[in-house]
């Protein structure tokens, strides 16, 4: 679903955000990106959202090489990515259900659609009863339940989620994780950068680490420390 | 498409709304700027047209000799209508002279004035006023001219006042059109800086820069075309009650293509402003 090839990029500014990474992310998987901060991670999702182009190496997406989609394609690249963000990046003034309903607007999909899909997509993140309501009278979990509905209303390949639970306490965070195992095991891809240990030790799935742009730790169930290695490479 | 047209006009509808303040704002700069711009281009307009009409008034005449000959009349006539400098020519004998005369000077001059005293004349309207000056030199020294007379001096002074006016009045419009196009460009760009948050949401989810684009385009067009008819009522209220002289009159015709003018300025200037406005907002 997704490969890296020995992929490299430099800032204009100097700063080497990804040295010779080459990795392979199957169909289906669950991966964690960790590493401290200016590790890379965020450099490896924008790659991956065409908000940055690789200086070196190739990246491939559900077979397409991202590199050699022309710019005016790229939105269409996008339709197949859903993401979400520390910051949920919800619009306030549109109530839950218009900023669910706006992902499927702006690819141009039909109003019936739209009133089928949205309200089951809301049902799924547990905010049926919250649709009327704007992203400032809900709690940080919930707006963060918004977004992924956002997200994934229109049934993306590949979730790209980006310290999805930096923001939130530990429950909530829990909520969101189980939301985000539930949309993978539909078969999407996800792929999600945390510097949330607990979780990342609890959750024992593939977890690729990053260290000043290199991938220095990929294991298949793995933990968020170096400390006990478990598992091979 | 159906469902972009309704998402299109709802968005440019809903923001026009929305940033209402912004939306007077951006109205009244084009309405003002625009009246301007409407008013330097009438105004000169009004003086090419004075000009014109001046110079259509401008006549030399070629008077003659009271004691000119028969032949030596109709020698300086042959030439006047050979020449091709000279528009027209109409001959005005001793009698109309003396009758002219009559109105121009005071009473006690004029009783002692015989027709035969009077020189007969040709007033010529030259196809250039400047040609005025090329007949005066021709004839003054042909035999039975008395003299020619052109009102050189008015005309140069005229001419160099209506040209200076006509450059001012361009001069005004275009600063005033540049003025108007940033400050738009400004106004949309605060605009849509207030919503680039917006802007970066719909890019994640997929939106084609198009469909980004053209409600803020649409926005923009009708700012600019309400700024634009605002203007259009200034242009014609001006055309219509402020006292103009009558040369300066214009006809309807000048008015209707004025407005022509800064509808099209005032509607481009609001889409490709915003268009230009929302370029940057949308490479990421």
């Amino acid at each position: 679903m997704i490969r890296f090839e020995n992929v490299s990029k430099t800032y204009k500014n100097g700063t080497v955000a990804l040295r010779d990474v080459s990795l392979n992310i199957d169909k289906g998987e669950f991966v964690f990106l960790v590493g401290a901060s200016g590790s890379g991670k965020t450099t490896f999702l924008r790659l991956l959202l065409r908000e940055e182009l690789p200086d070196r190496g190739r990246i491939l997406e559900a077979g397409r090489d991202v590199s050699k989609v022309s710019s005016w394609r790229v939105p269409y690249l996008r339709r197949n990515i859903g993401c979400i963000f520390q910051d949920f990046r919800l619009l306030p003034n549109k109530t839950v259900f218009e900023n669910v309903a706006f992902a499927l607007e702006v690819i141009g999909r039909p109003r019936t659609t739209i009133e089928s899909q949205v309200p089951q997509i809301l049902e799924l993140v547990g905010l049926a009863e919250k649709a009327a309501n704007r992203p400032g009278e809900l709690s940080g979990g919930e707006q963060q339940r918004v977004a992924i509905a956002r997200a994934f209303v229109n049934r993306p390949l590949i979730l790209l989620a980006d310290e999805p639970t930096g923001n939130l306490d530990p429950s909530n965070s829990e909520s969101i994780m189980a939301l985000l195992e539930r949309i993978n095991r539909t078969g999407t891809t996800v792929v999600m950068a945390t510097h949330d240990k607990a979780l990342v030790d609890r959750m024992r799935r593939r977890v690729i680490e990053l260290d000043h742009g290199e991938v220095v730790r990929d294991q298949v169930r793995g933990v968020y420390g170096i400390d006990e290695p478990i598992g091979g490479r | 498409m159906r469902v972009y047209l309704r998402y299109a006009v709802r968005e440019t509808l809903s923001n026009l709304w929305r940033n209402r303040m912004m939306t007077i704002a951006a109205v009244l700069t084009v309405a003002v700027s625009l009246s301007l711009v409407g008013a330097a281009l009438l105004l000169k307009q009004s003086a090419a047209q004075a000009s014109a009409q001046w110079q259509q008034g401008t006549r030399v005449t070629v008077w003659m000799q009271p004691s000119a000959t028969a032949s030596e009349l109709t020698n300086v006539r042959s030439q006047l209508e050979s020449l091709p400098i000279v528009k027209d020519c109409v001959y005005y004998t001793q009698a109309q002279d003396y009758q002219e005369a009559h109105k121009i000077l005071p009473l006690v001059e004029w009783s002692v004035l015989k027709v035969s005293d009077v020189p007969s004349s040709f007033r010529c309207i030259p196809t250039v006023p400047s040609n005025a000056f090329v007949v005066e030199s021709t004839f003054s020294n042909q035999p039975g001219v008395y003299k020619v007379t052109a009102p050189e001096q008015q005309i140069r002074e005229m001419n160099r006042a209506i040209r200076i006016l006509q450059i001012v009045f361009l001069v005004l419009a275009a600063v005033l059109l540049l003025s108007a196009t940033v400050l738009i460009l400004n106004t949309i760009r605060m605009a849509i800086f207030a919503r680039r948050r917006e802007v970066s949401v719909m890019k994640l989810v997929g939106a084609t820069n198009w469909f980004i684009r053209i409600p803020y385009m649409t926005e923009g067009f009708i700012q600019g075309l309400l700024g634009s008819v605002v203007a259009i009522g200034a242009v014609t209220a001006l055309h219509t009650w402020y006292p103009l002289h009558n040369e300066f009159q214009l006809n309807t015709g000048a008015l209707v293509g004025t407005n022509v003018v800064v509808l099209v300025v005032g509607v481009l200037i609001g889409s490709v402003g915003s268009a230009l406005a929302i370029r940057r907002f949308l490479d990421v």
